[in-house]
């Protein structure tokens, strides 16, 4: 568990430092804690809310792109779930409407664990998102955890359909 | 990667019934029926003595401190009036002594809980768990909603009415007010209710997922997850939700901070370096320290009122188990099935959701007690001190 997981985080430390550099000070850490001075983020902070706006009203599109799947306790997008970054990438770039990510979680964490892995789910997203050049002032997460399951009953086929950030295109 | 599985869970059930069998048979401290203070419930008078003497004797029993008898043989001897929104409620030892003395208003059901915390304080010298509420998710509407009840299981009462998502409740130490995770907005924001009043205001609406929002045991303070700066990360606020501090700067998840009684310190969870583990750090910023407890899988941590342990949620395998931790030193001992543990009080109980019900256990017997079941799906318990 441990290795794939750490070899993960390098991987992603990897490519941010290739698409962004370190101009913008961004690193990755391991531990609990971080820098002192506190001059490094992880991930890229989230824009102000649009109030009003919410994933589960009906001013949000939530079927017009597939969800993207991960494995379990996973927050890494396999390559086989590239394609709908990009085309959701795509549609950002040509049009002015904004979007919101939601992540969640199988039913086997505990609750707040899940709400957190969900959000990490989303943010991951987020972050494939800027790096294929949608900007990033115009995604909002959020993260459901165990709750809203896509396919109901436990299994492994059930929990791999759950396990999914989807995306909600603001109308 | 099957095969690991397989094994891992074959182990896991071989440590699990070695841990469950150790918990049950040699806990800490173990006090038999013996060690029991000996008291009697002599005449309760007044409009309703009789109901009182009912709630009274279960609060007893509850705390396990007492064998309740008959007076002859008792060391104490409890007596009084009950009726019309109070109780005068006397203590009397065998010299026939009074040490206790003392009128107590409030509910038919409150009252009688005040007097029994207070018989358990003057004789024993520690904090009751009778007059304490209990805050806990239960999905039997059809949604998840957040309910309160005394921590013996009645007066359950719904407090969120939204058909919507409401989780993760937190009662203060106080017992006054609440926060929880509610998705009212379509977001994840921290909600805060006064329980006398119903009032309700959303505190923490930050961008992103606001969650697992905790009092400070002076109920100044909450220590909450936001995910604003683009990871979920611990923050601490007052406890409107304003001023908030990041504590921890990582690429993992972390979830449900724990303040110790002094608010110098949280201990939370981080899957930073792989699988989630405990962390202790200072509430004024630093580094966490991994606490270890010879689990892959550690949520939920919850500081005893004394400061001297944790209790927290374990996965080894496919289930859930409740850990004790003492941190002072010494490996984590399992000491129940089921998920969410919360100390009441006296630091010797614990309350936790196992199957849906709310269970009670007493972690210096090995008593369990169920407190609500047949109520939807319980999960997330909380409980005021």
């Amino acid at each position: 568990m441990n290795t794939p997981r750490l070899f993960q985080f390098a991987l992603a430390a990897l490519i941010a430092l290739t698409f962004t550099g370190c101009a913008n000070g961004k690193k990755k850490t391991g531990g609990g804690g971080g820098g002192a001075d506190g001059d490094f983020v992880n991930g890229t902070p989230l824009p102000e809310r649009q109030e009003g706006v919410s994933f589960l009203g009906s001013n949000v599109d939530r079927s017009k792109f597939s969800p993207v799947h991960f494995g379990f306790d996973s927050v890494a997008i396999d390559s086989g779930e590239r394609g709908k970054i990009d085309e959701v990438a795509g549609f950002l770039k040509s049009a002015s409407n904004t979007l919101i990510l939601a992540g969640f979680t199988d039913e086997r964490g505990t609750p707040d664990y899940n709400r957190g892995l969900g959000e990490r789910r989303a943010q991951a997203v987020r972050e494939a998102l800027i790096r294929a050049g949608a900007d990033a002032g115009k995604i909002q997460t959020v993260s459901f955890g165990a709750e809203m399951p896509a396919a109901t009953g436990g299994g492994e086929s059930a929990w791999a359909k759950n396990r999914r950030a989807e995306f909600g295109v603001v109308r | 990667m099957k095969n690991s599985r397989a094994f891992s869970l074959f182990a896991f059930s071989l440590f699990a019934s070695v841990a469950l069998t150790r918990g049950a048979e040699a806990p800490t401290i173990t006090i038999s029926k013996s060690d029991k203070l000996a008291v009697a419930i002599g005449t309760l008078s007044g409009a309703d003595g009789a109901a009182a003497a009912k709630i009274l004797q279960n609060d007893l029993a509850m705390s396990g401190y007492f064998n309740i008898g008959p007076a002859a043989s008792a060391g104490f001897v409890i007596g009084g009036t009950s009726g019309g929104g109070s109780l005068a409620g006397t203590v009397t030892d065998r010299s026939g002594k009074t040490v206790l003395s003392q009128t107590f208003s409030g509910t038919p059901r409150g009252k009688v809980h005040a007097f029994a915390d207070e018989i358990i304080e003057t004789v024993t010298g520690s904090k009751g768990i009778a007059n304490t509420r209990v805050a806990f998710v239960s999905n039997r509407s059809g949604h998840k909603e957040i309910y309160t009840a005394d921590a013996d299981g009645s007066g359950v009462h719904q407090l969120t009415n939204d058909a919507n998502i409401s989780v993760g409740p937190r009662i203060s130490p106080d017992g006054r007010t609440l926060v929880y995770t509610g998705y009212k907005s379509g977001y994840a924001d921290v909600y805060e209710i006064e329980l006398a009043s119903g009032a309700r205001n959303r505190i923490i609406k930050s961008p992103g997922t606001n969650t697992g929002a905790s009092y400070s045991a002076d109920g100044h303070q909450l220590a909450v997850i936001m995910s604003k700066e683009g990871n979920p990360e611990l923050y601490t606020t007052g406890a409107g939700g304003g001023g908030a501090r990041r504590l921890t700067r990582s690429t993992g998840v972390e979830s449900t901070p724990t303040w110790s009684p002094d608010g110098a310190e949280i201990i939370y969870s981080s899957d930073d370096r792989g699988t989630p583990q405990l962390y202790r750090i200072s509430a004024s910023g630093g580094t966490g320290r991994q606490l270890s407890t010879g689990h892959g899988y550690n949520t939920e941590p919850n500081w005893s009122p004394d400061g001297k342990k944790i209790a927290f949620t374990v996965r080894d395998g496919g289930g859930f188990s409740i850990a004790v931790l003492d941190l002072a030193g010494g490996s984590a001992r399992v000491v129940a099935t089921g998920e969410g543990p919360a100390w009441g009080a006296d630091s010797r109980h614990l309350i936790y959701a196992e199957g849906g019900s709310l269970i009670l256990l007493d972690s210096q017997t090995g008593q369990k007690t169920t407190v609500v079941s047949g109520f939807g799906k319980i999960s997330e318990p909380s409980w005021s001190r």
